[in-house]
């Protein structure tokens, strides 16, 4: 009689285990399945790899413990999520993002890069935010600039290689075709040594997002003397259309979730103005 | 992505704002090795003083400037001092003083390893024969020195020219700095920096050429010219 309890107990058990195994590798089988997306179209199969330039607070940034933080990453997550994927961060400067996604190190940009004609030539691009230009100023804008024409004769420190340089050096332009004393644009490897160069008046204006820019004046250092400059949008950019087409797509799903105004609107970052996402403009030829 | 855009390539050959920036890093170089052979060739001397508190500011100088990175110390020349409210340099002053303090240090050993390899017995029978101290290091051990200093010194200036591209974190637009600047206009990457590359061999070539003329001719009584006058003496 002890010996047939044991057996059936043993079976029992044998039964409980195998079936307890089969639904594990169900439910993983289950989670791989629901990747929507894998290689070619992705460099490392579930897991989409982007790159960030974590030094512009709200949007994107490392906390004291070092992790990423910001409206970027969370909604860059939220879209990986959709698609079954973990996201992975490359922390890297601007400049080396472009070239970089050509050479697959990346699936994705993801550091609010603004749409121009010649970079949705590079790759595809999907416009997800409206962002306009600020610059700082010296904590109670000592120079008192309240227009462009204002910064004329002063040296203005940016970031290198981003749209605000390229604003930067517009409005160097535009001082210099209306004949006053001319803008210097000093270039700086990141946004926190352009900041830095600030603080210690070595600039008297630094070029940062509307964003970026009340950011920094809530936290005291300096004054966003001018703002809401050349308005453009920000993009995530690829370099593969499939993965393209399947963010975009995981944004469409997000914004009628109603994650996406939600998470914008806690930031207070304008939306795009179109009802759905897409790709704009041609991509790569 | 083309693979490879030889228009572009040629086109940055001819760029001006490209080789203006390497007019920039040439002046770089010269200023940083004009003062920080100076202050290394002080250094060196007090190095080798007999007092002991001569040397150590000299070595505390060296371990200091030689023991942090260049491109921090850079960082806080140009923006430190001014945020503590010490003084403002401008973005020249302070590329040109970094990198001449920070060269000087490493110049200073090289300096003072050519003064140690000159035998102690020049110096006795330079003092001898009643020289002073100034006329023994000027015209007795100096020379016999430089002919030991001239490679590793060749080397730093060879360095030293690629060295100055760490000034672009402090926004001076020197030769790499510029070649970034372009790569981000059209994003032809490999075709600018190999044009970047090339400018920078063809500087470090032409060192390499006037390094060999000052080594002949601090070598020449050691060299095969002598030879040929020490064997005809012997015949």
């Amino acid at each position: 009689m002890a010996r047939m309890i044991d057996r059936r107990g043993l079976l029992q058990a044998g039964a409980a285990v195998s079936t307890l195994a089969l639904t594990a590798t169900t439910i993983s089988t289950g989670a791989r399945a629901q990747a929507k997306i894998a290689p070619p179209n992705l460099i490392k199969a579930g897991t989409l790899i982007m790159s960030i330039n974590p030094t512009l607070p709200p949007m994107q940034f490392v906390d004291d413990k070092g992790e990423l933080k910001g409206m970027r990453v969370e909604l860059a997550n939220e879209c990986a999520k959709k698609l079954g994927l973990t996201p992975e961060y490359i922390r890297t400067e601007f400049a080396t993002m472009i070239p970089g996604l050509a050479a697959k190190r990346w699936d994705m940009i993801n550091t609010g890069i603004f749409f121009t004609e010649e970079r949705s030539k590079l790759m595809y691009m999907v416009p997800y935010e409206r962002a306009a230009i600020s610059f700082l100023s010296a904590r109670g804008n000592p120079l008192g600039f309240k227009t462009i024409e204002d910064l004329a004769g002063h040296k203005i420190s940016v970031e290198l290689g981003g749209i605000e340089e390229k604003r930067t050096r517009e409005v160097a332009d535009i001082v210099a075709k209306k004949g006053l004393k001319p803008v210097t644009v000093m270039t700086f490897n990141n946004f926190g040594e352009a900041f830095q160069a600030l603080r210690a008046g070595q600039s008297d204006a630094a070029t940062c997002i509307d964003a970026t820019a009340k950011f920094q004046e809530n936290r005291g250092d300096f004054t966003r003397a001018i703002s809401g400059v050349f308005p453009q949008t920000a993009c995530f950019a690829f370099a593969n259309k499939p993965l393209a087409d399947a963010v975009v797509g995981a944004l469409n799903d997000l914004r009628k979730d109603g994650y996406y105004d939600k998470l914008l609107d806690q930031y207070g970052v304008l939306k795009i103005e179109e009802k759905t996402f897409a790709i704009s403009g041609p991509g790569p030829a | 992505m083309k693979i490879w855009n030889w228009e572009g390539f040629w086109g940055y050959f001819t760029n001006l704002y490209l080789l203006e920036g390497a007019l920039w890093t040439v002046g770089l170089t010269v200023s940083t090795l004009f003062f920080g052979a100076i202050i290394g060739l002080a250094l060196a001397v007090m190095r080798l003083s007999n007092r002991r508190w001569v040397q150590r500011i000299a070595e505390t100088y060296v371990w200091m400037f030689r023991g942090t990175p260049l491109l921090v110390q850079l960082i806080i020349i140009y923006t430190g001092l001014p945020q503590l409210g010490l003084v403002k340099l401008d973005v020249i002053e302070s590329a040109i003083i970094g990198l001449a303090l920070n060269e000087a240090a490493y110049l200073s050993e090289i300096l003072r390893g050519g003064i140690l390899s000159v035998p102690y017995g020049q110096s006795e029978a330079a003092r001898a024969l009643g020289l002073n101290p100034f006329q023994i290091f000027a015209k007795v051990v100096m020379p016999q020195a430089l002919r030991v200093i001239i490679p590793p010194l060749g080397n730093s200036v060879n360095g030293l020219l690629k060295t100055t591209s760490i000034a672009s974190v402090i926004s001076m637009e020197e030769l790499l700095r510029r070649g970034q600047i372009l790569m981000q206009q059209k994003f032809q990457v490999l075709e600018v920096f190999m044009v970047v590359a090339i400018i920078y061999l063809f500087m470090t070539t032409c060192w390499d050429y006037v390094q060999r003329h000052i080594e002949a001719y601090y070598g020449r009584a050691y060299g095969g010219l002598a030879d040929r006058q020490l064997a005809r003496d012997d015949r």
